[in-house]
């Protein structure tokens, strides 16, 4: 009885499978549901500058109910925090540092107390030392590790239980394709978006269950903000960089129709297929012709 | 040269490291000879750690353990010293070559919290001015706080991460720049399945393991960058090992006999011969090569359909029910 059973089930696989490539490719294809954003309260980390900026600017034209934005600059943050609420939405700012953790506990406490319960959570904050491991600083490098990962462990613990009593939320993760096919030179990069992705991943798995709530995960390739000032691909004709807008565009669109996970642009899904079917050395022929290897030389950063 | 030429040179590159790939495949390359030179193997006091040092001994290398235990790693540093016993080559045998020059290998231990970075560094120094270089880095220490996320405490999740991925900072760090100018070295991370995909309920440890792998491969790059070739790096990436580790794992009961946990033996086995013979990545067993390409090309139901049916998206399920309920009922003897 046992064996017919895992017959059946091994039969219909191959079937299932071909339904979900079928399933993607029509959604592609057609323009899927769209969900109202009207009831939602969204809060984008690092979302003063850069492509958290345009995030929050996308969500609140797109009928969000109300923005929040969390960093470390104020400066900026109310800036951007001005901006949105002349364009018609209630938007508030908090400086926060999600590298620590009790004040992004302490935070969250506040927001709640002071805007409501926060069912969009957006996970973009992020920092980028950008040296090779030996010329890394140690601090930079945990730094890293504790903005770029495990404050999207301390913001999702903030505010998930919340949604998840509510069945109704969101979560987010502006990713990178570095997270999928690194390069050198940014090593603590890296290794935390990969970390990050991970985390994602287990996370979307794990609320597959739970109805309502939701996970989005976007991986980029090189946006053109200032994060990454100086870093210069070897084709900028055949892979520009993104802008910023539109990464925005594209990650509310994929959180309206509840997208598990968006490569922009598509084509990088080739280089993370290649990754798997190459020998490593033809890997690190294609990565030094692509000029990948020497593309964090000029590297500046935020200054 | 013009990009045309260049991209041509590159194709041929390609073609002739699949080449050399099947070559590889077909007629297993020779294992290369490690007897004296010196092997650090991190969380060496139990589990893969302890079989990755006997079979380092077994080739006469150096041993220096490093663990947070005491106890498990003088127990580890007693097999060692067994080893080397036993493969002691007799001495004045007369007749035939000794091909191997005789060498008194010793095993060294220090207790170090790998994931202390002030303790990683000042136990490096030790290693250096007590033992000499160190040509093998065996970056093997790993735990699992075995909480789901939301009911783990935090210190537990930062405690995962620092052992499993910001402790490879610091041993590299350590001991990176002597293989560097001497341009000799192997890095071997020791990561695992639940690196190249993940598993719903153990959040901290996927990320861990994903972020070792990112930090291996960009590791990796680097030296490639850098034209360091003499510095090898290896990847572990094994599915479930049977040490205990992740006691109560379980994936559909109709498949387990397919995919059973393994043996650590044949896995550390495994993964000596693809040390042995500088290859950049071992997967045990091999059909996880396979999970990881359909991984890359197929959409995220598609993926998620593959994971329910190898009953791999909640098989770690058990596994946290058990921690809890032994916790508990430790707690309840207290």
């Amino acid at each position: 009885m046992m064996d017919l059973k895992l017959w059946g089930c091994a039969l219909l696989f191959p079937l299932q499978i071909f339904l979900c490539v079928l399933r993607a490719a029509v959604r592609f294809l057609l323009p899927p549901r769209r969900k109202d954003l009207g009831t939602d309260v969204v809060l984008v980390t690092g979302g003063g500058r850069g492509i958290g900026r345009h995030l929050a600017k996308e969500f609140a034209k797109q009928g969000a109910k109300k923005v929040i934005l969390w960093g470390r600059t104020e400066k900026c943050l109310k800036e951007t925090c001005e901006e949105i609420s002349a364009a018609g939405t209630e938007c508030h700012y908090f400086v926060c540092d999600v590298g620590n953790r009790e004040e992004v506990y302490q935070q969250a406490k506040v927001v709640r107390e002071k805007v409501g319960d926060v069912t969009i959570l957006v996970n973009n904050a992020a920092v980028v030392h950008g040296k090779s491991l030996m010329n890394s600083d140690d601090d930079a490098l945990l730094k890293t590790q504790h903005v770029n990962t495990l404050g999207q462990f301390w913001t999702t613990k903030a505010f998930l239980p919340r949604m998840l009593e509510l069945c109704h939320g969101h979560v987010v993760c502006i990713n990178s394709i570095l997270s999928l096919s690194s390069i050198p030179g940014a090593i603590d990069y890296c290794t935390s978006k990969a970390s990050a992705y991970a985390f994602m991943e287990s996370l979307t798995l794990g609320l597959l269950d739970c109805p309502g709530v939701d996970c989005t995960t976007i991986l980029p390739f090189h946006t053109d903000t200032e994060m990454f000032q100086g870093m210069r691909v070897r084709f900028p004709q055949l892979f520009p960089p993104l802008n910023p807008e539109m990464v925005a565009q594209r990650t509310v669109d994929a959180v309206r129709t509840n997208t598990a996970f968006v490569v922009l642009p598509w084509t990088m899904h080739f280089i993370v297929a290649l990754k798997s079917l190459l020998p490593q050395s033809a890997l690190e022929e294609i990565h030094k012709f692509a000029g990948s290897y020497t593309c964090m030389n000029t590297f500046k950063g935020r200054t | 040269m013009n990009i045309a030429a260049e991209l041509l040179v590159v194709s041929f590159k390609v073609i002739w490291s699949f080449v050399l790939a099947g070559a590889k495949w077909l007629v297993k390359p020779r294992e290369k000879r490690v007897a004296g030179q010196v092997c650090v193997v991190t969380g060496a006091g139990s589990g893969l750690g302890r079989l990755f040092a006997t079979e380092f001994a077994r080739r006469r290398a150096t041993l220096v353990l490093w663990d947070i235990n005491r106890e498990a790693n003088e127990e580890t540093a007693e097999l060692v010293r067994d080893i080397y016993r036993e493969t002691e080559p007799r001495r004045g045998s007369g007749d035939g070559v000794e091909d191997v020059p005789f060498y008194q290998p010793r095993v060294y231990t220090y207790v170090c919290d790998v994931s202390k970075r002030e303790s990683v560094y000042s136990t490096a120094e030790k290693v250096r001015q007590e033992v000499g270089n160190v040509t093998f880095l065996i970056n093997n220490a790993g735990v699992v706080s075995g909480h789901h996320l939301l009911e783990c405490p935090d210190e537990l999740i930062e405690r995962t991460m620092m052992v499993n991925c910001h402790a490879h900072f610091w041993t590299t760090k350590a001991f990176l720049p002597k293989m560097l100018d001497l341009n000799h070295g192997h890095i071997v991370t020791v990561a695992s399945s639940l690196g190249l995909f993940t598993t719903a309920g153990v959040e901290d440890y996927c990320a861990s393991k994903f972020g070792a792998i990112g930090f291996h491969e960009s590791l990796s790059h680097e030296l490639k960058a850098a034209n360091k070739d003499g510095i090898k790096m290896t990847l572990v990436c094994p599915f479930l090992v049977d040490t205990g580790m992740f006691q109560g794992c379980k994936i559909r009961k109709e498949i387990a006999p397919f995919f059973p946990p393994l043996k650590p033996e044949y896995c550390v086995e495994q993964a000596m011969r693809a040390i042995l013979t500088n290859q950049p990545m071992v997967c045990t067993p091999r059909a996880m090569y396979v999970v990881n390409f359909m991984k890359t090309i197929l959409p995220f139901d598609a993926i998620v359909c593959m994971y329910r049916f190898l009953g791999a998206d909640k098989c770690m399920y058990p596994f946290l029910a058990h921690r809890k309920e032994s916790t508990n009922n430790n707690e309840s003897k207290i």
